[in-house]
This record gives C-alpha cells, sequence and structure tokens, in this order.
C-alpha cells in the first residue's frame, strides 16, 4: 500500500522584498513530495536555499507562490493562529543551536510545547519525563541548558521536538554545534526514532556524509532541487 | 495558555532577573508609598480629630447659643451695634425643661451650666479645691465621666432647688480620706466669702484628660475638680450677680438619632417660642457632626490634592516600567523565536509580556501600599508626639488613631495593574508581532 504523502509542495517560489529595487528570489519552483515514515535528507551548501525551504516546511513562512499541502491541510490558506498550532502539533524542529529556553530548566524546555498545546500541567511533567527517558536524559531534567553540553542540549532539544507527537520531525543542521563523536550519538537518536516508531524526519544538511546515513537524498542548490535519490538521482 | 501559566512564565522571568525587577518596581513603589502615606496621614488626622471630639462630648453634641440679629443691608451697619443682652434674652431652665419634653424622643439631655466660684472644703486633714458648678441633669454622661457611687445631679434637685452635690473621687480621696462620703453635708467656702452647705449624693471618676490637666506637675492634692450642684440652686446662691437663665446650652441626641435633624428642629422651636418676638436675639444651634464633616471635607480636598501630585510620580514609574519591558524584549527576541516555532500564538506571547509587566507593577504597588502604611504608621506618630510636647494643652485631649485608607489601598492596587496594562502593553505587542523566522535568527 502506498504511504500517505505528508509534504506535497508544487511549484514553491519564495522572493523577499516583492515589487521593490532589491528584490530577490530564493526558490525557483520546489516540487517535494515526502511520504510517511520516510528519512530524507535535504542537502545543499550554504546560500542554496535549504533554510528557506526547511521554513516553509516548518510552516514558519509562506511561499510566494505555489501550493504547499502538509498532512492534506492547505497552507496557503489557513491563518497565522493556524500556522501556530500546525509548528504546534504537526512539526517538531531540532535546530542547529539547540534553541532551548535558557534559565530554564530541561524538563520545562520539554514541557514548553505541551504547554502551548493547553496540556494540564501533570500531564505534561510525565510525558516530558518520559521523553527525557528516551533521549538519556532523566537524571539531568532539572539541569538548565548552560548547565549542560552540547549533546545533552540536543538531546532535550530532540525530546522537545517529540513531545506532541509530531508528524514530522524537522532537524536544521542538529550535528552542526557538536563535534563527531556526540554528532553520531544525535543521529542515533534520530535512526533510532526512524526505526522505531516510523517518524518522518526531514534533515537539513550541508554535509553528504551525514546525507548519506538517510534512505533518500535530495540536493538543492541556487533554488532549485538538482537531484532526488529517490528519483535515481537527476531532476 | 491559560492565566496561571502566564503567572507562572512572569515570575520565573521576573526571579531570573531579581535586581532588574526591583530596580523597575522602585518608581511604583515610590509613587504607590507616597500616595498611601499622605491618604494613611489624612486618614488618621481625620479619624483623630473625630475620636478626640467623640471623647470631649461626642458627635451627639449639638450646642445652642444666642446670636444677634444682624441687619440685612450693607448700609445699616454703620449704625448698627451689638445689642445688650438682658434676662428676657435668656433661656430659662422652664423652657428648657419644656424643649425636652416635647422632644423627648430625640434628645437625651439638654445641659445647662452655671460657673460659680472656686472654693474649698477643709476635710479632716486636707483642705481641698473645687470649682463649683451649677448644672442640669447629664452633665457626667455629656463629658463621658464614670460614676463611681451615687446619681448624677438629677431634674428633681433642680425642681425643688436641692443642695446636693456631685464631687470627684479625688475630693473623696483627700477630704473623707477615702471613706464614703455619701449623705454627708459638707460646708464650702466660696471665694466670695460666702459659705454654702449641700449635701453629697453622688462621686465621679475624675479624668485628667477630659479635665485637660494631663501636662501639669500640680500634686493630685491640689487639684481642683468640679463640685456640681443643681443649677437651680446655684442662680439662687449667685446674689443675683449674674442674670437668670441660660445663653448657651448643650443639647445630647438620642443614639441613632442625626444630631443635625435635632439641631434644626431644636433651633426652630427656640426661635419660635422663646425668640419669637425678639428682635435683638435669635438662637442657633450648631452640632459637632456636621461641623466635623466641614473639617473632613477640608482635610478630603488636600489629602486628595496631594495624592494626586504624587501620583504623578507613578506615570513616571510607568515609563521606566516600560522602557525595561522594551529591552528585554529585545533581549528575549531569540526566546519569542523558540516560542513562537514550537506553537505559541501571537497572543500567547502578547499575554506572556503584559503578565510579566503587570505582575512587576503589582508587586511593586504591594510593596508600595506595605512601605505607605508605615511610613503613614511613623508620621502619624511622630506628629501625635510633636503636638503633645509644644501643645501640651491640645495634646492632651487628642486621641491618636492611625488608620490606612482602604479606599486609597484598593484604588492603589487597580492603578498600579493598570500602569502595568497600559505601559506593557506596546512591550508586549512588539514582542507579539516578531516574525519567528527573524527572531529565531537574531544573535
Amino acid at each position: 500500500m502506498e504511504k500517505k504523502i505528508l509534504i506535497d509542495m508544487k511549484q514553491i517560489v519564495k522572493r523577499y522584498h516583492e515589487n521593490e529595487p532589491n528584490e530577490l528570489e530564493i526558490l525557483h519552483g520546489i516540487d517535494l513530495q515526502v511520504r510517511e515514515g520516510e528519512f530524507v535528507a535535504i542537502v545543499g551548501e550554504s546560500g542554496s536555499g535549504k533554510s528557506t525551504l526547511m521554513n516553509m516546511i516548518g510552516a514558519l513562512d509562506r511561499p510566494t507562490e505555489g501550493s504547499y499541502f502538509l498532512d492534506g491541510e492547505d497552507m496557503g490558506k489557513i491563518p497565522d493562529t493556524k500556522l501556530s498550532e500546525i509548528r504546534n502539533q504537526k512539526i517538531g524542529f531540532v535546530f542547529q543551536n539547540f534553541c532551548l529556553i535558557p534559565r530554564t530548566s530541561a524538563v520545562r524546555n520539554v514541557e514548553v510545547p505541551m504547554m502551548y498545546a493547553g496540556v494540564p500541567r501533570k500531564e505534561r511533567r510525565k510525558r516530558a519525563m518520559e521523553l527525557l527517558e528516551m533521549v538519556g536524559m532523566t537524571e539531568r531534567a532539572t539541569h538548565k541548558p548552560n548547565e549542560l553540553s552540547g549533546g545533552q542540549n540536543q538531546r532535550v532539544a530532540i525530546a522537545r521536538a517529540m513531545v506532541n507527537n509530531p508528524s514530522i520531525i524537522l532537524a536544521d543542521e542538529p550535528t552542526g554545534a557538536l563535534d563527531s563523536q556526540t554528532g553520531h550519538l544525535v543521529m542515533d537518536i534520530f535512526h533510532k526514532l526512524h526505526k522505531e516508531q516510523h517518524k518522518t524526519i526531514v534533515l537539513i544538511t550541508h554535509s553528504r556524509e551525514l546525507a548519506k546515513e538517510t534512505e533518500r537524498i535530495i540536493t538543492i542548490q541556487d533554488g532549485n532541487i538538482i537531484s532526488d535519490s529517490d528519483m535515481g538521482g537527476e531532476v | 495558555m491559560n492565566l496561571s501559566e502566564s503567572l507562572r512564565l512572569a515570575m520565573e522571568s521576573i526571579k531570573a532577573n531579581k535586581l532588574r525587577a526591583i530596580l523597575t518596581m522602585l518608581g511604583i513603589i515610590i509613587g504607590i508609598s507616597s500616595v498611601i502615606t499622605i491618604t494613611t496621614i489624612g486618614n488618621s488626622l481625620q479619624q483623630t480629630i473625630s475620636n478626640t471630639m467623640s471623647d470631649l462630648g461626642g458627635t451627639y453634641l449639638i450646642s445652642g447659643y444666642l446670636e444677634a440679629v444682624y441687619p440685612e443691608d450693607d448700609e445699616d451697619w454703620d449704625s448698627w451695634e451689638y445689642p445688650e443682652i438682658d434676662e428676657d434674652d435668656m433661656i430659662s431652665y422652664k423652657d428648657l425643661m419644656e424643649y425636652k419634653e416635647k422632644f423627648s424622643k430625640q434628645v437625651k439631655h439638654v445641659i445647662a451650666q452655671r460657673d460659680l466660684y472656686n472654693g474649698t472644703v477643709t476635710g479632716e486633714e486636707n483642705t481641698v479645691n473645687v470649682s463649683v458648678v451649677g448644672t442640669t441633669s447629664g452633665l457626667i454622661e455629656s463629658m463621658k465621666l464614670d460614676m463611681v457611687a451615687g446619681r448624677d445631679i438629677s431634674d428633681r434637685d433642680n425642681e425643688e432647688e436641692k443642695a446636693t452635690a456631685v464631687v470627684s473621687d479625688l475630693f473623696v480621696k483627700y477630704a473623707f480620706n477615702g471613706e464614703n462620703p455619701l449623705g454627708k453635708q459638707i460646708d464650702v467656702s466660696l471665694s466670695d466669702g460666702s459659705v454654702i452647705k449641700v449635701n453629697i449624693v453622688g462621686i465621679y471618676k475624675y479624668d485628667a484628660k477630659k479635665f485637660n490637666n494631663l501636662g501639669s506637675n500640680q500634686s493630685e492634692k491640689d487639684i481642683t475638680t468640679y463640685l456640681l450642684i443643681p443649677v437651680m440652686y446655684a442662680e439662687n446662691i449667685d446674689n443675683g450677680q449674674d442674670m437668670n437663665g441660660f445663653s448657651f446650652i448643650n443639647i445630647i441626641a438620642k443614639d441613632g438619632e442625626n444630631p443635625t435633624e435635632v439641631a434644626k428642629d431644636a433651633q426652630e422651636y427656640f426661635n419660635s417660642t422663646t425668640y419669637k418676638d425678639n428682635e435683638d436675639f435669635q438662637f442657633k444651634c450648631q452640632d459637632l457632626a456636621s461641623e466635623l464633616g466641614i473639617i473632613n471635607t477640608v482635610l478630603n480636598v488636600i489629602t486628595i490634592a496631594i495624592s494626586v501630585i504624587a501620583a504623578i510620580s507613578l506615570v513616571v514609574g510607568g515609563v521606566g516600567v516600560m522602557n525595561i519591558m522594551l529591552v528585554s524584549v529585545v533581549e528575549r527576541t531569540r526566546e519569542i523565536g523558540i516560542r513562537k516555532a514550537l506553537g505559541a500564538k501571537n497572543h500567547s506571547i502578547q499575554t506572556q509580556f503584559l503578565t510579566e509587566s503587570v505582575v512587576i507593577c503589582l508587586i511593586g504597588g504591594l510593596i508600595g501600599i506595605i512601605i505607605g502604611i508605615l511610613n503613614g504608621f511613623v508620621l502619624a506618630k511622630v506628629a501625635a508626639v510633636l503636638v503633645s510636647s509644644f501643645a501640651t494643652d491640645i495634646g492632651s485631649m487628642l486621641t491618636v488613631t492611625v488608620r490606612p485608607s482602604v479606599t486609597a489601598i484598593v484604588v492603589s492596587v487597580v492603578f498600579s495593574m493598570l500602569i502595568g496594562i497600559i505601559f506593557g502593553s506596546y512591550p508586549a505587542k512588539r514582542a507579539a508581532g516578531m516574525s519567528p523566522i527573524d527572531a529565531l535568527r537574531y544573535e
């Protein structure tokens, strides 16, 4: 049986400063489909437009042109508040620089998405502790980000990304700020999530090494997808 | 995200930046504490005046007195002279009793007094000073003195012009060496050389405060206390040196009656009876309660005026809050971005920052209220001490009460919250309006 299409992008164009002298087109018409349970890497040099693409996928930004359906929802038409809900419910972000809230304990950080989802406090704490256990951070639950190492912070961030049980985990250079050993540890968690929980994971990276660990590599250059391993290499 | 959540976030953020939060609160603290200090002093002053008045006779006291009929036209003033009082212009004891009977439902006592001479009474060991005062019934009660034994001068004493007397416990202590003097006759040598013989029927407890005698360093034995006799008897022994009748009376309204109404009725009654055809004088009644009302109004106006000036500092404090909140929004740009990426809606962010600013102002307000009340207490006490040391005669009568104004406290709480909302809403809006991408990229 064909797996459900989660990300369905057609002819996505993103322009900044539209109708101004410094108008800038970053994405020139991207077509992208990601199915449920896939582990995809989007690879590109810096400046290739992969971050912009990630923002589109993550509902942080809207495309200028083209259509984007996320899990059946037309992202072009929904209001901003609904976009917040989609980020909250369907997407789990993992950022290069962890993006944990400073001066707030690990467990409170993991709770944040649940707080915005309106989960009762008791349940939140329970679920947060479960996820911290999954990433092996139970003992550091009360530590604040500045008291943790980079790898530990990233594990907390992954726990946070998982907390609302999202459809997609969107990881932007998750190992970029880590040494190769801890980087591997973090990647192991992604593999585990993919294999054991069949999570859809979109990994954005500039590293071909890292990308090779995934099932499918999409290469982006100058705002266009130039190759997709699923389609047999060149597009 | 509900309110308790917002409060929790606000408290976390304030705790993370304690020093800054306290400095921000300072403006609010100073503003609110000055307002509370001023209103506490104003309120205490009112209470002190009212308590003192009530100790000295109470708000049920109405004074009635003669007032000359003034010319109506300005031109007549030149030729007008203050009329001479003769016996026809005075209120007689009979008039008073008729009034009292007619208004017995509203009136507890009608008191008229005639101060006679000072005198001395020689006991077994000491010679004791007294001030002989003729009075109607009720003087003891109206002065809020306590009876120790026996009874007050009665209406019957007056009607029958009996030679009865009510003396102080101090008098008993020195003239009778503390033995029971009730029913005993004493000789009072008056300063005009005459001697009167009176029977003691009652003893009241001497209260230095009521007799305005606190500051004096007289020895207890030498203190002159009132020796009360029936006013009608006093008229007889006054040897015609003074006119009979009274130009000044006190009326005590019954509990629960409106003294202002009673005063009005009394004035109308006397002017339509005793003074009906009197061209020179009319009767005037004034109740303590409405005089107190005037004083309170003046005090209120002053208190409010100063409070408003103090409240200006609150606006300055509010601007300080806004300033810090704006800095805080910029500082926490990344946090805002993260929260938005994780699903925070604009209004959640707005609520978070607004709550923080309101909480800062509210905490500042509460601290300000506490400091203000303490200030008020200290200042009111200091004022009382100063008054009693400079003006011993007035000071001894003061009953100092410190009472913070509840209205001012409630208004302050509401006002500090309002400042939080007003000065916090712009920074909160700025925070809410940030684009998540820009905020996330912010370093």
